[in-house]
């Protein structure tokens, strides 16, 4: 899936983040997720209604956990042109153990909290 | 009852437990809960079941919609097998549902598996438009005392509000 262009200025530092991932483990069980995008702009940024399309496009998709960020970043990548360009996905615990992937430039994911939480 | 009985008794009781293949509905599947017996019925305890990964559609614009469910319940008889609660709550994946509606549902169903004393089903869903939805079900047998906990429980609720963001 492509991901349309949106002009923005150059040198923006930009972060997404969404909680609402979702794929299937190869054995069809649903993994859940929270992905990080971060980049620097070299005038480009995507259209985050395609984006979101583009997630939700991924709940019926049989992927190895492992391969959910380069999935995302080479998405990214085919549509826009960036700097730095790198994805962290944090899944949730799956018989406990909690998986980081990272594909990309290395960078910080701003842990934001998780505002469905009860207190 | 000894172990060994109790033991098998269970085991018979729950077929998707440590099944090795587990296949996963996408479309509401209630057929899939499962219950135990509960040993200790003379005793009233709390079981919460907390899940955080459910997920269904909006039945108006096809839009995932996210939350976390909370099912506060004591027991009678019956109890339900939590691996047959999780694939029956992933079985929502591509059902529509409105999020007040889902929390009743997901609470009629338990309660028709089990009988419990007591039940709730907190919804505690992601916002939408900036808004978001907590729908609270909750049902008591016809025993006084837990139509006391249940009139209390929902009289009082938003003493407590949960508070988003």
């Amino acid at each position: 899936m492509k991901l349309n262009i949106l002009h923005v200025k150059e040198n923006t530092h930009i972060q997404y983040m969404s909680h609402e991932l979702l794929f299937l483990a190869q054995s069809g069980q649903p993994y859940r997720g929270t992905v990080y995008i971060n980049f620097i702009s070299i005038g480009e940024t995507f259209d985050l209604l395609d984006f979101k399309k583009y997630l939700t496009s991924l709940r019926d998709k049989k992927l190895y956990a492992e391969d959910i960020a380069c999935e995302i970043y080479e998405t990214i990548a085919k549509s826009i042109q960036t700097q730095d360009l790198g994805v962290i996905v944090d899944l949730t615990a799956r018989g406990g153990i909690q998986q980081r992937l990272c594909y990309g430039t290395k960078f910080d994911a701003v842990q934001k909290k998780n505002i469905f939480q009860v207190r | 009852m000894d172990k060994k009985t109790y033991k098998d008794k269970r085991a018979k009781e729950v077929t998707q437990l440590g099944a090795g293949h587990t296949e996963y509905k996408y479309e509401y599947a209630p057929q899939l809960l499962e219950t135990f017996e509960n040993v200790h019925p003379q005793m009233d305890y709390w079981v919460t079941l907390n899940a955080d990964e459910f997920t269904s559609l909006c039945p108006k614009t096809n839009q995932p919609d996210f939350g976390t469910l909370i099912i506060n319940y004591i027991p009678d008889v019956k109890m339900v097998e939590s691996k047959s609660l999780k694939l029956y709550l992933f079985s929502f994946m591509n059902s529509g549902e409105f999020h007040e509606d889902v929390v009743n549902k997901i609470g009629k169903d338990l309660v028709t598996l089990m009988q419990p004393k007591y039940l709730e089903v907190v919804g505690l869903f992601y916002p939408r438009g900036n808004i978001s939805i907590h729908p609270t079900f909750s049902y008591a047998n016809d025993e006084e005392k837990y139509k006391a906990i249940e009139k209390y429980r929902f009289l009082n609720r938003n003493l407590n509000p949960q508070r988003v963001g």
